[in-house]
């Protein structure tokens, strides 16, 4: 027999009561009632010295012993119980492990295997929508370059690479102003060069090269499927995730990542292979890829070695493939053609984004304010530049 | 143990003639000991990891048990009867309900054109607002549900809907005036919370009156300005860094990301202590001014935080949830806890001893909370 405090549960008042082990219960006397706790459904709490006993038939009444009464009067029951609680948790672990794996594996291997034919069942006006909107956010940051003569050489190059193209969209080349060697295909066929790009192309067939690419991540639909990837791998792992913070989400969105970054690349070697393809199906020169790619790969080399901050290709590398061997294999296939672009379209071009060489006003033109600040593109100004 | 002779015999007040007001005096005390949190820390992180974190609604089940039973009102503690598996199933509804919807508005959206896209987008956002308002009040109202003491539960009455109206309102009013109405709108979401709050059948009230004899304004101005000269200062310090580092840091013999990370969390390291040490006078002010609201029958409660410990407080947990991607949070709440309950004092008497038991409360918790990611502990 042992002293206890019990709480019926009904009002905050504690009664005391006379605790004794009945067999395989827990038998006690309080708050003018008589008590019959089994001890296999018994919840037990320790904590500072105390022991706190819980039991289905009443959900809200509570019987507090000290430890030391309690591992009296429970003996061997009082580690069976422990361990019973330690070997339900290590099952709802594991379970929840199994599932979390399972949807790991859907988010790697399943959805992305589904993106391609989502992809292609996604009307071409919904695609369209999104790259107009995409294309107008875009154009918040990256304002469209002044020169009109040059926008529309880019605008005529890439009506001519798509003349008898099959794909539901019309490519809409135009040169931007942006602090990064790049060029981006956004869903619906806009496809943005930017000046630092233009800038470091040292021939029209280079040019060339990089449209011809775009070109073919928006008739492969590359950027929708990216798009249904994202999609469908955050709202997987949003729905596990959810706000959760810290390590184990960290690892998550890692997860994600490199899965993106995994078929990102794969998309790339597609985009060149069949961007050639394009170039000799119009009878041009393919032999701009791999130059090209070459000095993306000298700096790439110049940034591991000499870890040089100021490379303008950092971020083109960041998503692609290993540019030496996208060099290689654009080498093995390249084959001789016609120039995309004769001399004066090429100085066009070139001088599509120079308009003036005051440091102050390239940057009131790129953060949209000053004098220039209405080249800030409309999907309209666009249409007027080419 | 708790022995109800001991207990109410400190409800008895010293000296004066005036008969023996009604109930008992409240005590707070605790066993917290954050060291005792590592392994639990340890422990939560790593099934977070290989469970993709769906251990956390467990895990933070396991963590708030073990600090309510560490809290002690009157020599008795306090108990946590929250599962994990109610966390769980509020989660799933959440995001079936809502979230997964409104991914898939705002999604739709992007496929309709800037026009359309805004039309749908904004007040989206907007309702996003109310939608935390409710989240904050439902999770409260969980909670309050699943702590107990003596065996009887506390209760948030009350609508979440008024109270997602009432956190929008004071969203935007702050939005408008520059924060300048956040001291009271805090205020007034502390107000929507603990008026409907009870225990058992006990209700507690929040008085405005005793709430406002705390200032707010003066500590805030003290955390605006602060924070435009802090600001100021940063901006100027980041330029000759930048300037520093410009031609000649190209040539470090460290790799560029390693570089630049240091260079960030450097500043961080540096600046983010003097924003919370100006805004500290100012957090403490609030919880003092709402801790001064609270009223339970004739008790009345002070809640004695000074700004530097608070800053300090802040500050290490900060960096102890940073440096430990989030593994040592569990030690954070503990800290926390124990920060709040060894400053929490009482006057005047309540009758908790007659606390009838109330109704159980809802039977999932927090979703919305856990789905958007506020959830409170």
């Amino acid at each position: 027999m042992t002293r206890g405090v019990f709480y019926d549960g009904r009002v905050a008042q504690a009664w005391p009561a006379e605790v004794r082990r009945e067999g395989e219960a827990v038998a006690f006397d309080a708050a003018e009632g008589r008590f019959i706790w089994s001890f296999d459904q018994l919840g037990v709490a320790t904590h500072a010295g105390e022991t706190r006993l819980s039991h289905p038939s009443d959900r809200t009444a509570r019987l507090l012993l000290t430890e030391a009464d309690w591992r009296l009067l429970a003996g061997d029951r009082a580690e069976a119980l422990r361990r019973r609680r330690t070997g339900s948790e290590i099952r709802l672990a594991a379970g929840l492990a199994v599932v979390g794996m399972g949807v790991l594996a859907g988010s790697i291997f399943g959805i992305p295997a589904a993106s391609g034919p989502l992809a292609r069942a996604t009307p071409p006006a919904y695609e369209q929508g999104m790259g107009d909107n995409l294309n107008y956010q875009m154009s918040a940051i990256m304002p469209t370059c002044e020169g009109a003569e040059g926008q529309a050489v880019l605008a005529a190059l890439g009506d001519r690479l798509t003349v008898d193209s099959d794909s539901p969209f019309e490519i809409q080349v135009r040169a931007v102003e942006a602090p990064f060697v790049n060029a981006l295909a956004l869903p619906g066929g806009w496809i943005l060069i930017t000046d630092d790009l233009i800038e470091e192309a040292e021939s029209p067939d280079e040019l060339a090269a990089v449209i011809s690419h775009e070109i073919v991540h928006v008739q492969q639909r590359h950027v929708m499927q990216a798009v249904w990837r994202n999609l469908g791998i955050g709202l997987l792992l949003d729905a596990v995730v959810g706000g959760g913070s810290g390590a184990g989400q960290q690892a998550v969105i890692l997860a994600g990542q490199m899965t993106e970054l995994g078929y990102s690349r794969e998309a790339e070697r597609e985009a060149d292979r069949l961007g050639q393809a394009l170039l000799h199906r119009r009878g041009l020169t393919s032999q701009g890829m791999a130059p090209f790619f070459d000095r993306l790969a000298e700096a790439e080399r110049g940034d591991r070695d000499e870890t040089r901050e100021d490379s303008p290709f950092a971020e083109f590398l960041a998503t692609h493939p290993d540019t030496e061997r996208r060099a290689r294999e654009a080498r093995e296939r390249e084959q001789p053609g016609g120039t995309a672009l004769t001399p004066q379209e090429w100085a066009a071009v070139r001088a599509a984004c120079r308009v003036s060489d005051d440091p102050i006003g390239g940057v009131q033109r790129r953060i949209g304010i000053g004098n220039d600040a209405p080249r800030t593109g409309k999907p309209d100004q666009m249409g007027e530049n080419r | 143990m708790g022995d109800p002779a001991v207990s109410l015999s400190t409800a008895v007040p010293e000296g004066g003639s005036e008969p023996p007001e009604p109930g008992e005096s409240l005590r707070f005390t605790h066993t917290l000991r954050p060291s005792s949190y590592w392994l639990l820390s340890l422990k939560n992180g790593l099934l977070n990891v290989v469970t993709l974190t769906l251990w956390r609604f467990w895990g933070k089940t396991e963590v708030r048990s073990r600090v309510w039973r560490s809290i002690r009102l009157n020599g008795e503690s306090f108990e946590y009867t929250g599962r994990g598996v109610e966390l769980f199933v509020g989660f799933v509804l959440a995001l079936v309900v809502l979230g997964i919807p409104f991914l898939l508005v705002v999604f739709g959206g992007q496929l309709m054109g800037p026009a359309f896209a805004a039309m749908i987008l904004l007040p989206l956002y907007v309702f996003a607002f109310w939608l935390w308002g409710l989240g904050t009040f439902t999770a409260f109202r969980y909670m309050a549900s699943r702590t107990t003491w003596r065996g009887v539960r506390f209760r948030l009455a009350g609508s979440a809907k008024a109270y997602g109206w009432k956190f929008l309102w004071v969203t935007i009013l702050s939005a408008l005036t520059a924060n300048w109405y956040g001291p009271a709108g805090q205020r007034q979401l502390a107000q929507g919370l603990w008026d409907g709050m009870s225990f058992g059948d006990r209700r507690l009230r929040f008085s405005m009156t005793r709430s406002e004899r705390i200032g707010l304004y003066g500590p805030f101005a003290l955390g605006w300005f602060g924070t435009g000269l802090v600001a100021f200062v940063a901006t100027i310090l980041f330029g000759m860094m930048v300037n520093a580092l410009g031609p000649e840091g190209a040539n470090l013999s460290v790799p560029d990301w390693a570089m630049q990370s240091v260079f960030m969390y450097g500043f961080l390291v540096v600046f983010y202590p003097l924003f919370a040490l100006v805004w500290a006078p100012y957090e403490a002010a609030l919880l003092r001014s709402v801790a001064a609201g609270i009223v339970l029958d004739r008790a009345v409660f002070k809640l004695e935080v000074g700004a530097i410990p608070l800053w300090w407080l802040t500050v290490t947990n900060v960096l102890l949830a940073l440096i430990s991607f989030g593994f040592l949070l569990p030690l954070v709440q503990a800290r926390t806890a124990r920060f709040i309950v060894s400053r929490l004092v009482s006057a005047g008497t309540a009758e908790i001893s007659e606390a009838r038991q109330t109704s159980s409360g809802p039977r999932s918790g927090e979703g919305l909370a856990d789905a958007f990611g506020f959830s409170a502990i």
